[in-house]
């Protein structure tokens, strides 16, 4: 997956059409950051990346570059 | 000596909560939200007088309603909201629903998978000669344990309860369980106060979790990632167990109902495991998670709406609180 898919497939799961998401966007300060949408990031990380995020993972995450690196970078094309 | 499932009823409280409701009491949550990811649109609560007895016993005057309730010769009780400490509900139940005394009676305490091991003790008992008709309640109330300002899990749960009456039958329908265990994940899906190692504290802290939820030690906690993740490890797992167990196939399957945790989860399994959407039951619209009443609810509402009929098999998957899983194959 390459960045940019990440970035859309976020998106998708907070519902931000028209909203800019970037890399330094974090992830918590946005309102549709929520226990469902936690859940979607667990599923979208194990179905494209074969990763499993733990809560513990999910409490560190701020950015979205900080789950790129939780992740790991070199699963980026 | 095989067995089979005669009846299923169930019993939902009248009172309503509605995502509306909800919307109105937690700033930022959408009715419309919760009802596309969670597929909940209301769930029954019950009252402050109310509890999994009084849904146990309502759903079994239900199920026993045309039917000759002297052949009952076993009460199994499922809940983790019991009605005291001792004496098991089972036997108060025994009195109260004009039972035989000369039967069994007890409680067990499991969550999700509840419903499955009461297949599996109800089977066991018959094929030993234990017993030959079974009464199986599955009764839950966890929005006793919920607190107020838990948006998530007042949105995910719901109360209700099951009687389902398994019999000595010719035919078989039930088929071999896989059962399983992990009890490494209890403290993910626990009320940690109110019972003995550490009593109910009237003076509990708030806690919030960061995402708009409020709760305290008092009161039922679930950590929502990591459940999943145990559902994400197990399920599969448990499918393919149970098809090999009975040498089947997911082809030779005629419809699969999994414990309706929440739509979002299910439907993420049903794509993992690549299981047909035709022949995949997901459906908690009006009732939320039940906990151990949701499969026999999804039986009933399946039969009533024609979804499975007679001699279909049915694959049955249960897994959550403990952790504790298991699964199986019945035909109705």
């Amino acid at each position: 997956m390459t960045i940019d898919g990440l970035i859309e497939e976020l998106k998708e799961i907070f519902e931000l059409e028209d909203v800019e998401l970037t890399e330094a966007t974090n992830l918590k300060d946005l309102e549709e950051y929520d226990s469902l949408s936690v859940l979607s990031i667990i599923a979208m990380i194990d179905e494209n990346f074969g990763k499993r995020l733990s809560s513990k993972d999910l409490q560190s995450i701020t950015t979205v570059k900080s789950l790129m690196e939780l992740i790991g970078m070199d699963s980026f094309e | 000596m095989n067995s089979k499932i005669k009846k299923i009823e169930y019993y939902l409280p009248e009172n309503i909560l509605t995502n509306i409701q909800l919307e109105k009491e937690f700033a930022g949550w959408s009715a419309k939200k919760i009802e596309t990811k969670t597929g909940i649109k209301e769930r029954h609560i019950v009252k402050d007088n109310e509890t999994a007895f009084d849904l146990g016993f309502e759903a079994a005057k239900k199920g026993l309603a045309n039917y000759d309730k002297e052949k009952i010769d076993f009460v199994l009780f499922c809940t983790q909201s019991t009605e005291y400490y001792l004496p098991s509900s089972a036997c108060i139940l025994q009195d109260k629903l004009g039972l035989r005394t000369d039967i069994g009676a007890f409680d067990y305490n499991l969550g999700c998978s509840g419903f499955i091991y009461g297949l599996a003790m109800a089977k066991s008992f018959i094929q030993s000669g234990i017993a030959n008709n079974i009464l199986l309640i599955t009764s839950e109330t966890y929005t006793k344990h919920i607190h107020a300002k838990d948006k998530s899990n007042r949105t995910i749960f719901g109360d209700g309860a099951a009687a389902t009456i398994i019999e000595e039958s010719e035919q078989n329908g039930i088929f071999d369980f896989s059962l399983g265990t992990n009890g490494s994940g209890y403290k993910n899906l626990i009320v940690p106060n109110g019972g003995l190692r550490k009593r109910y504290d009237y003076n509990a802290q708030e806690i919030d979790d960061g995402s708009g939820s409020i709760r305290t030690a008092n009161n039922l906690y679930m950590n929502g990632p990591e459940i999943f993740n145990f559902t994400i490890d197990v399920v599969p797992k448990v499918v393919s167990n149970v098809l090999e167990k009975n040498n089947t196939t997911l082809d030779e399957i005629d419809y699969v109902i999994f414990h309706q945790a929440n739509k979002y989860i299910i439907e993420y399994l049903r794509k993992k495991i690549k299981i047909a959407k035709d022949k995949f039951y997901i459906n908690m619209l009006h009732t939320g998670n039940t906990v151990s009443a949701t499969i026999p609810i999804a039986l009933r509402d399946c039969l009533d709406d024609k979804i499975i009929k007679e001699d279909d098999k049915i694959l049955i998957v249960g897994f959550g609180v403990g952790y504790s899983w298991g699964g199986t194959i019945i035909e109705i």
